[in-house]
């Protein structure tokens, strides 16, 4: 007979193996990628050769840079994801405050129409920008991406959002009104701030998405928006006749770092808003 | 009285502009979408536009092509779903135990797969995961003395490869909203489940899951929708081959609208996945109202 303390620490032991091993095959695929980035020849090398780095280079770096422009997508990547995170705040933090101050059916039916939009399949509305774009001539460009993904983040900033502020008590605008706070006092000075983390974690997730978007940009970016998913596309049809490989993971390693350290340095934030709106109506 | 009012115009003023930006750029495309797809139209030629009522949806509903773009769509939301949904729970329940160390660094780490970028997992996947001589898993299949597949090029693997990889993407959502719910389950049940002779696995059935019910349904929905509608990892992964394996609705509604320049046809077949989106919207939100109530 084990003892009951031995067995607690049987199961405890286990239990991190087992987390261990989730850990594993969550980092894998990136991990991969990152060791084929420093190999020469990252074709046809088995897995461990890559992670120990047997054939170290950084020559694929190089090429990354210089043969994909990958300047130009970087910049385009850049500019739509910053951009989207900037409007989508402007335009969304007072919609979903005013949202919350108005009352009874209004307030419903706006908040029923907002969450379904966020079921709305992107590539429904994909194809009426395209057509809708090349008749007012914004195809292929940052204005018509950038307007595409505001399709997707205002509705899910918004109920975000509204969750956020449904959170603050009453009594703190009521104690603001008695203190004589001009409506735009109440919002700027009184309930923003205390939604503020609620902000940034809707800031980074939309710079995120926006950042990870592919189906709008292979649709609607033409050849002068196009951001760094579409860039990397461009080197599939090279790849399968069996070349370039570590080039390839060289430029997938430069689009997801920035990710990738956002998700580990403010992953307080992120969890905080993939998990916003899971207990509410 | 006067209170009140003030207090609704304040309201408005701060939700109008939004709303009427929010209204164009959603309403406008959609509306669109459901006028291209009862019109005979092709990309670069606008100016013959026919009206043809429903002929696009009938017409895609009796292409085999749109019946199996929709099957295969099915069983790769379903098969996402079940798949993160287990997992998701599963090391949701072994990281919320109170014997875990550094809580946070997990978190932190597990969050990777979600926030990396669909195409590049896509990539990932293909050349160093499926990869029928090198990937990791034929290696570890190969050190274990099973067979070596060609995942990605045979019909049979191809979709569960694709389900695979997309579940590895989406289970960390899962697995944040299940922990954070369960966090929230106050210890002395889990004592009283334990005084009552109670194992893990008894514990997780008996006592978590029915606390869960609301989070399991807002995954759900999310994972569905996402699922649904996925195309950038996919398009990566396999292109929506071989052959039409795993050609999925999005992926078809690109085919025949850019590529065939069939913009009529693109459009009903993206309109109809709103439709049923609509649909699976409806069912989530009359589901969640109830099960909020009890």
């Amino acid at each position: 007979m084990i003892s009951s303390g031995a067995r607690r620490r049987l199961l405890v032991v286990l239990l991190h193996c087992l987390l261990g091993l989730w850990l594993i095959y969550s980092i894998l695929p990136p991990v991969m990628l990152i060791a084929a980035s420093f190999n020469s020849t990252a074709l046809f090398r088995a897995p461990l050769d890559l992670i120990l780095l047997r054939d170290f280079t950084l020559s694929n770096f190089g090429q990354a840079f210089t043969r994909g422009a990958f300047w130009f997508f970087f910049q385009n990547s850049v500019i739509i994801s910053s951009a989207a995170v900037v409007i989508t705040l402007v335009v969304c933090v007072p919609m979903a405050y005013g949202l919350s101050k108005i009352s009874g059916r209004t307030r419903s039916a706006v908040s029923f129409a907002v969450l379904a939009m966020r079921f709305i399949p992107y590539v429904v509305l994909a194809l009426p920008f395209f057509l809708l774009y090349v008749n007012l001539g914004l195809a292929g460009s940052r204005v018509g991406l950038l307007l595409a993904h505001l399709a997707i983040h205002i509705p899910f900033a918004t109920w975000m959002l509204i969750g956020y502020f449904e959170s603050v008590p009453e009594e703190l605008e009521q104690a603001g009104i008695i203190d004589g706070c001009s409506p735009w006092n109440l919002f700027w000075n009184v309930t923003l701030p205390v939604v503020r983390p609620g902000i940034i974690a809707l800031a980074i997730l939309v710079f995120v998405i926006s950042w990870n978007e592919y189906l709008f940009a292979l649709f609607l970016a033409g050849s002068n928006a196009q951001p760094l998913t579409v860039g990397i596309t461009r080197f599939l049809g090279g790849a399968e006749a069996g070349v370039e490989y570590g080039v390839i993971a060289a430029y997938s390693v430069l689009i997801v770092s920035p990710v990738i350290v956002f998700a580990l340095a403010a992953n307080r934030y992120i969890v905080s808003g993939m998990t916003a709106g899971a207990v509410k109506g | 009285m006067a209170n009140m009012r003030s207090r609704f115009t304040r309201g408005w003023w701060f939700l109008a502009p939004g709303l009427v930006l929010m209204t164009l750029i959603v309403s406008v495309p959609l509306f669109m979408a459901l006028r291209y797809s009862v019109h005979r139209v092709f990309l670069y030629r606008f100016d013959e536009q026919t009206f043809v009522g429903l002929a696009n949806y009938i017409r895609a509903f009796r292409d085999p092509l749109y019946i199996n773009a929709l099957k295969t769509t099915v069983i790769f939301t379903l098969g996402c779903l079940a798949l993160s949904i287990v997992l998701g729970l599963l090391v949701a329940f072994m990281l919320s135990s109170r014997h875990v160390r550094m809580r946070p660094t997990w978190i932190a780490l597990f969050l990777v797969p979600f926030v990396v970028t669909p195409v590049v997992a896509g990539i990932a996947w293909r050349f160093f995961m499926w990869q029928q001589e090198f990937g990791v898993i034929n290696q570890l299949l190969g050190a274990l003395g099973g067979p070596s597949p060609y995942w990605l090029l045979e019909r049979e693997t191809a979709l569960i490869s694709a389900i695979i990889s997309n579940s590895w993407h989406l289970t960390p959502l899962a697995i944040l909203v299940f922990y954070s719910a369960l966090t929230t389950i106050p210890d002395e049940l889990y004592d009283a489940g334990k005084t009552d002779g109670a194992g893990p696995f008894q514990t997780l059935w008996y006592i978590v899951l029915p606390m869960l019910r609301p989070h399991m349904l807002f995954v759900s929905i999310i994972l569905i929708t996402s699922a649904f509608r996925e195309f950038d990892m996919i398009w990566s992964l396999t292109g929506g081959g071989p052959g039409r394996a795993t050609t999925v609705l999005s992926i078809y509604a690109y085919d025949r609208g850019i590529a065939n320049q069939d913009m009529g046809m693109g459009n009903s077949i993206a309109f109809s996945m709103f439709i049923f989106m609509s649909v699976a919207a409806w069912i989530y939100i009359t589901v969640y109202r109830r099960v909020l109530e009890n």
